[in-house]
């Protein structure tokens, strides 16, 4: 698995520090206070992953509220890492390295149903990896 | 389960064979956009529940294909099949959901009228396609991947995906083409697997279901068909009230204005067109009553007051 390097590295590492969007403060307030039991709260916590030679993120660990759908988090993703969208370049996100739900689906949900001891973690490719 | 399994094979046959008339009728905007000098005539296809539109989309594009032949390319007029979505009572219809389900929960919950609402009368539309409400879902090859995965994530759910894991690719091919031919033994052939226990138990681990109620994204819990504390299975009812309870919880705790009604008794429960006993056990449905994605999708309609 390819990490990012070089300029690609900067970008990505430049994005994250930068200038906060409204994905990365609601990471900033978790980590203020205790780690929140996503179960019936007001965030879903999970871990970004990358599979299938996917650039790797600095930022790992994000937190959205549970209403946001995979397809936002793809088309999130999509800008965040620079995605070419002119050759329409796809983002796939897998729950248990097995299954991409439904880009409507909502965090809360996936959360709900696949979060590991609290932990929720999401995978990431660039290629259909898992079918 | 102290069930005949020869009658419930039936029940699954019977929900096999269950078809929803439609009619495809032109939108009004479209119509003036006509090659020719008649419009398209409304286009009637029998569909089977468990299918997905984009099943028939070559169909329904040939179908109009024919009205706009030279107007296809023609960019300035925005008439496009890649742009062909169908549209009910003003709600753009999503692609990757079945028939049946679109149909259940529409119908019951938009119907002006509580008279008969078949044939189901849907309007297609082959421009301004709604990117902000709809994913594109343009070919079948799109769906049958759809299709895979929500079974994947229904495996996960029943076997922590042990049976579906240790299927052979062939066998996958198999539960999507012999829906998509409409082979019910071929289908069933490989779906058993997938309705068998592992780890010991007489049961799934846990439910793979949907419940969708007009203007809400559909509600998805963990939930186990038996309570092993009380030595008990549990019911329609007792999934259903479980989840609305959290739902309404979560909503709570996200400060959502709008919180959802808990009160089952306001709700007609329907799956498959029809309301199934609320003292039916979870396990019994999950096995014989879910669609073939293996998923049960349960429609909670308000009833008029």
């Amino acid at each position: 698995m390819s990490t990012v390097e070089g300029d690609e590295n900067e970008s990505l590492g430049n994005a994250s520090n930068s200038a906060v969007t409204n994905e990365e403060t609601s990471s900033n307030t978790t980590r203020s206070g205790p780690l929140n039991d996503s179960e019936g709260g007001a965030k879903v916590v999970f871990l970004l992953k990358a599979a299938g030679g996917a650039p790797i993120l600095k930022k790992k660990k994000w937190a959205l509220p549970r209403s946001k759908t995979m397809g936002h988090i793809v088309e999130f993703l999509k800008k965040y890492m620079q995605l070419d969208s002119q050759q329409q370049q796809q983002l796939f996100l897998y729950v248990n390295q097995s299954f991409a739900p439904a880009l409507d689906t909502t965090i809360g949900s996936v959360n709900d149903c696949f979060s590991s001891e609290g932990t929720l973690v999401l995978h990431y490719s660039l290629t259909q990896a898992w079918g | 389960m102290n069930t005949s399994p020869l009658d419930d094979k039936e029940i699954t046959r019977e929900l096999w064979q269950s078809r929803i008339p439609i009619c495809f009728l032109l939108s009004e905007e479209d119509k003036s956009k006509v090659n020719r000098s008649e419009t398209p005539e409304p286009f009637y296809l029998m569909l089977s529940r468990h299918l997905y539109f984009p099943c028939i989309i070559d169909k329904i594009s040939r179908y109009y294909s024919t009205y706009y032949k030279e107007n296809l390319t023609d960019s300035t007029n925005n008439i496009s099949l890649h742009n062909l979505w169908l549209e009910y009572e003003s709600i753009p219809l999503k692609w990757h959901y079945p028939i049946g389900v679109l149909y259940d929960l529409y119908t019951s919950s938009l119907s002006s009228t509580s008279s008969c609402h078949l044939p189901w009368q849907i309007i297609v539309h082959l421009s301004k396609f709604p990117e902000n409400e709809l994913i594109r879902f343009p070919d079948k090859e799109t769906i049958e991947a759809h299709y895979m995965t929500t079974l994947k994530e229904a495996d996960a759910l029943k076997h922590k995906g042990q049976i579906i894991g240790d299927m052979q690719k062939r066998d996958h091919k198999q539960l999507w083409n012999s829906l998509f031919q409409d082979k019910y033994e071929n289908f069933w052939n490989i779906n058993m697997k997938l309705m068998s226990y592992t780890d010991n138990l007489q049961y799934f681990r846990y439910i793979p279901f949907r419940i969708y109620i007009l203007d809400r994204v559909f509600i998805q819990k963990l939930f186990s068909p038996y309570d092993i504390e009380h030595d008990k299975w549990m019911t329609l009812n007792d999934l259903i009230q479980f989840s609305l309870n959290h739902e309404a919880q979560c909503e709570r705790l996200s400060n959502e204005k709008e919180i959802l009604n808990i009160n089952i008794k306001d709700y007609r429960i329907i799956i498959h067109g029809v309301q199934p006993p609320l003292h039916t056990p979870i396990q019994w449905l999950s096995e014989y009553f879910s669609y073939p994605d293996n998923f049960l999708h349960i429609c909670l309609v308000e009833k008029r007051m």
